[in-house]
């Protein structure tokens, strides 16, 4: 009864991805950016604990899940959606983000570009997306420290003044990669216990 | 022909037999189906082969056979190769006298360059089937490009003031592109090639000479001319002869699209300032194309026809004894491997739809392109492609093994050059799969213009910058779905999921990196031979139908999409999915989804146009209705705001355009009546209409609210009483289940007991027949001691008769002795010593009777105790 419930809401705007039991969460989460910024190396990190330096590109999007078990003893089921990259491909992007409980969005810290990028993701999730959509903004590629051109403040100013949580992290060193899921899981909304 | 690009019969460890990487997960499977893969190989060529080989006997009057003797007597005589060219042209007129009704002068594109005032060899020879005109022809070509940087230079003055930099690129171009014929000349295969030679040879003295004078300009250009040197891919081939009856079968469908096709990018060509430039400066290759093109828009007007017409083209196709049916017969058990490239460009319609240099023209834009950006603005968009071509080559198979330095090289230029044709596409990605895989097949400007032929016609408005008809096939997808498999989608649905989550991406990639390869190749196979995009739909559903049963299974949104996207990668048994989608779904035509589309199209226009606009649907209805609102407070304002509502009103519902109509015939009337009473009333009627269509729209929308609450209540509802339902027949259940087991324990317990007193049973029956066996023993042994006491007691009664008889008897002596006694008193002595002997006699005799008796009694008792 619980999931169908869950289901009837996503006819409203405001589903926040399935909910299986107060100990057991399942939770839609997109992951929206420009292309190359390594969203498709993000999930393959944290699902398969892999870096492919060589990765395809990601056509229209793709999915993957993976749980993690929190201290307290709750299990959170991610369910990933990895989107395109290219900015046409944001036409589709509502089908997916639509109903997503979690928005990733992440930026290249060698490219100020997609840092612009991740802006625009961030208005079209404020505008369109789920009213309470826990939204993180992730600043990938930080083993790049060298060729940075997006400095850490102007991220964390950012994620500060649109209520986001802030992370960077590097798919190609594992750096931060766990972390950012399991804050997030941290932030989810939860089941007020009945 | 030899291709030194096709590297397909690589096979390393984890790559399948085309050099794509094989999931790890997958490897095994693969194993297992390989020899299969090999087996279906071996049958398909064979059939080919027997199939082309029918074609060529049967069709002897037919081209493919004239051009191949054409091709061996060739040589540098114009005349005689225009006259077969002449005659291959007329046999494509006859196969389109049908259908064509725009007369001859379009049907005809190389009579139409002939009139574009352009060099006239050069455009001739773009109509051209063979090969060795076109090398004879080489010289005087070469001639004229020596030429054109310097006319090019002269016309460029004009728009641009720096000359001297945009001079520089332009040769660099030509010189990069002499190179490449020389190789390709080198390359041109056997008996041709050796009595070509003294030619060659001119040629060869030709080119060195001019590479001297221009490689003094700058180090620059030396580099390109390593990397062209270096650049042994031959870049055109034509295709062996004898495909040339399927090849001419097919393109016969390709001319109505490509004049359509073509007036469309002259039209888009308009707003590019890139092709406007080239327009401007005259000389190159794009402007022939250009006023080829504008020529033939000028020429035929009923354009509107032609995709019908597309359709009638291959009812009536001109080789009408052609057997399609065989071919589609063929396609379907696939394309043999050393013949798809070739097939997959007779089927798309590659020769037609070349434009000799058409592909180096767009090629060579690039120089301009470059060194221009800083001068104009415009020119974001290429720019835009270009940093995102770049950034997917690298991504587009990697680490396969053709796709190594040279090979990205060509994907680079394909996909440049492609975005360049048609700029209102310009590049998606999923083209960079198309480009590799096509450049795995087929040499590098076949692929351009087979990949021209797949994005404009096939997937035409599929990967714009809106992707609108991607979107409209996902509603018609999502609908064919629901009605073939009713039970899968309410399942999914429950579980949340969007069909169009998993099949958006397969339809984008057109199956690329879902399927396994030899899946892949196989939908392709007859996707291209069909010529439109049904293909797609059918495979779909064949997965859908192939895996529906397990997705049932599945418990929630995640798990049925891993599933899914699991159980598609590893659809090895490509001919079970080919056969399932081809056989399975002959519903699923073009003329029902060209139906479909239509239905679903405003749809997605409407969310497009909102997404432009920025704004959501809702948001806007209630601006309009604010709009509205202050526009009946001030009719003053009446035709501005009209105005505006007239774009928010189309975007809503279609027929209130109709009430704008109205609108404006009113305002006519008024302004022709010119009474100011009348005018007053047109006003106040105008605004009494406006305050009805705000009343009907707010009705409709709170219609709508209340459908879609009354739908989820009745849903909910019925969820609700479904459920209860459930759950007191479960309950039910539940009691039975307890009451069926309390009586089986019952059952059990009886059972026991009652075994138990049957063993009890048995007990005391052994017991009773045994003490009944003792019994007649014991009764036995008493009738015995009952006879033997009778015996007993019967002798004893003789012994005591005898022992009577004997006292008597010697009672009877006694007294007979006592009696002689008295008488003889006088021998009293004697008689007494006489006497005393038969005493002791008869006491002996008794005695011995006795202890006979005793022993009697003795045996008598031991028997009884036997």
């Amino acid at each position: 009864m619980d999931r169908s419930t869950g289901r009837l809401g996503g006819l409203n705007v405001s589903e926040s991805g399935g909910v299986a039991d107060a100990k057991n969460l399942r939770v839609k989460l997109v992951l929206l950016g420009d292309s190359g910024v390594g969203k498709s190396c993000i999930v393959l990190r944290f699902v398969r604990g892999q870096f492919d330096p060589t990765s395809k590109v990601t056509i229209g999007a793709s999915f993957l899940s993976q749980t993690i078990a929190l201290q307290d003893s709750t299990t959170v089921k991610f369910e990933i959606w990895d989107t395109a990259g290219q900015e046409r491909y944001a036409a589709l992007a509502p089908l997916y983000y639509r109903g997503a409980a979690i928005a990733v969005i992440v930026y290249d810290i060698t490219s100020p570009e997609t840092f612009t990028k991740a802006q625009y993701w961030v208005k079209e999730l404020q505008k369109h997306g789920s009213p309470d959509i826990v939204m993180a903004l992730v600043a990938n590629k930080a083993d790049l420290h060298e060729k940075r051109e997006v400095p850490t403040q102007d991220g964390i100013d950012y994620a500060e003044k649109n209520g986001m949580f802030f992370i960077e992290t590097s798919a190609k060193t594992a750096d931060n990669i766990n972390q950012l899921f399991e804050e997030i899981a941290k932030r989810l909304p939860r089941p007020s216990t009945t | 022909m030899e291709k030194s690009f096709n590297l397909l019969h690589i096979i390393q460890g984890r790559r399948d037999g085309y050099g794509f990487a094989l999931r790890p997960q997958h490897i095994q499977r693969y194993r297992e189906y390989a020899n299969i893969f090999k087996e279906e190989e071996e049958e398909r060529s064979y059939k080919w082969n027997y199939f082309i080989e029918q074609q060529a006997k049967s069709n002897h009057s037919s081209s493919s056979e004239e051009e191949c003797g054409a091709k061996l007597q060739a040589e540098a005589d114009e005349l005689r190769d225009e006259k077969i060219s002449e005659r291959g042209r007329q046999e494509d007129d006859s196969s389109d006298k049908n259908s064509d009704s725009h007369g001859s002068a379009k049907s005809n594109p190389g009579k139409d360059v002939q009139l574009s005032q352009q060099p006239e060899k050069k455009v001739q020879l773009s109509e051209e089937p063979e090969n060795e005109v076109r090398r004879s022809e080489q010289p005087e070509k070469e001639v004229q490009l020596s030429e054109k940087p310097e006319k090019e230079v002269q016309l460029s003055e004009e728009p641009e003031k720096d000359v001297k930099l945009s001079e520089q690129p332009e040769k660099e171009v030509q010189l990069s592109k002499e190179p490449e014929k020389e190789v390709k000349l080198s390359e041109q295969p056997e008996e041709v090639q050796l009595s070509e030679e003294p030619q060659k040879e001119v040629q060869a003295s030709q080119i060195p000479g001019r590479q001297t004078l221009l490689s003094e300009e700058s180090d620059k250009e030396g580099q390109l001319l390593k990397e062209t040197k270096a650049k042994k891919v031959q870049s055109w081939s034509w295709t062996r002869p004898s495909l040339h009856v399927i090849e001419n079968m097919m393109s016969s469908r390709v001319r109505n699209v490509k004049d359509l096709k073509d007036r469309h990018n002259t039209i888009n060509g308009d707003h590019l300032p890139s092709i406007k430039k080239t327009v401007s400066s005259g000389g190159s290759s794009a402007v022939e194309i250009n006023k080829e093109l504008w020529i033939k828009e000028t020429s035929d007007e009923n354009d509107d026809e032609s995709t019908e017409e597309r359709s009638v083209d291959r009812k009536l196709s001109p080789e009408s004894f052609f057997p399609l049916k065989e071919l589609e017969f063929l396609v379907h058990g696939g394309v043999p491997k050393d013949l798809r490239g070739e097939v997959w460009q007779a089927f798309v319609g590659v020769k037609k739809r070349r434009v000799e240099r058409y592909y180096e023209g767009l090629l060579a834009e690039e120089t301009n392109t470059e060194q221009s950006k800083e001068h104009n603005h415009k020119k974001t968009a290429p720019r835009k492609w270009k940093k995102q071509i770049e950034k997917d080559i690298p991504r587009t198979f990697p680490g396969h093994p053709a796709l190594d330095e040279r090979g990205r090289d060509s994907l680079r230029r394909v996909l440049v050059a492609y975005a360049r044709h048609n700029p209102s596409v310009g590049y998606c990605q999923a083209m960079n799969f198309f480009a590799g895989l096509l450049l795995l097949l087929m040499p590098e400007e076949n692929a351009f213009w087979t990949l021209v032929g797949i994005l404009d016609d096939y997937f035409d408005g599929y990967y714009t910058e809106e992707m609108v008809e991607s979107q409209v096939d996902q509603l018609v997808f999502e609908e064919l779905i629901r009605e073939k498999f009713p039970k899968l989608v309410n399942h999914l649905d429950y579980l949340g999921v969007q069909v169009a989550w998993i099949s958006g991406p397969w339809f984008l990639s057109i199956f690329i990196n879902m399927l396994p390869w030899e899946s892949v190749l196989r939908v392709w196979d007859v996707l291209l031979f069909e010529g439109n995009r049904v293909m797609l739909f059918r495979t779909a559903l064949a997965l859908m139908e192939l895996y529906g049963p397990a997705l049932v299974t599945t418990k929630d949104a995640g798990d049925a999409i891993t599933l899914l996207q699991s159980l598609a990668g590893s659809t090895f048994d490509s001919s079970q999915l080919v056969l399932t989608a081809c056989m399975g779904y002959l519903a699923v035509t073009e003329a029902r989804l060209l139906q479909l589309r239509e239905k679903h199209r405003p749809a997605v226009l409407v969310v497009v146009e909102e997404r432009s606009k920025g704004g959501r649907i809702w948001k806007d209805s209630k601006g309009l209705a604010s709009k509205l609102y202050s526009f009946k407070n001030d009719p003053g304002s009446l035709v501005e705001e009209k105005k505006v509502n007239e774009g928010d009103n189309s975007l809503l519902e279609s027929h209130s355009s109709n009430l704008d109509d109205l609108l404006n015939g009113l305002s006519v009337d008024s302004e022709v009546d010119s009474l100011p009473d009348v005018q007053e009333h047109v006003v106040w009627l105008k605004v009494e209409l406006c305050r009805l269509m705000e009343e009907k729209r707010s009705a409709i929308l709170r219609a709508e609210e209340l459908e879609t609450a009354l739908m989820e209540m009745v849903q909910q509802d019925n969820r609700r009483q479904l459920s209860a339902k459930v759950e007191q027949l479960e309950q039910e259940v539940a009691d039975l289940r307890q009451v069926l087991a309390d009586k089986k324990e019952q059952e059990a317990a009886m059972l026991k007991v009652l075994m138990r007193v049957e063993q009890e049973q048995k007990i005391t029956e052994e017991a009773r027949i045994g003490a009944e066996q003792d019994a007649a023993a014991q009764r036995y042994a008493v009738n015995v001691l009952q006879e033997k006491y009778e015996k007993a007691m019967a002798s004893l009664g003789q012994m005591e008769q005898r022992v009577v008889m004997a006292e008597s008897m010697l009672e009877a002596t006694i007294q007979y002795q006592s009696g002689k006694a008295k008488a003889l008193s006088s021998p009293r002595s004697v008689s007494s010593s006489v006497e005393s002997p038969r005493r002791r006699i008869g006491l002996f005799g008794l005695g011995w009777r006795d202890r006979n008796k005793d022993k009697d009694r003795t045996s008598n008792h031991d028997s009884g105790t036997s």
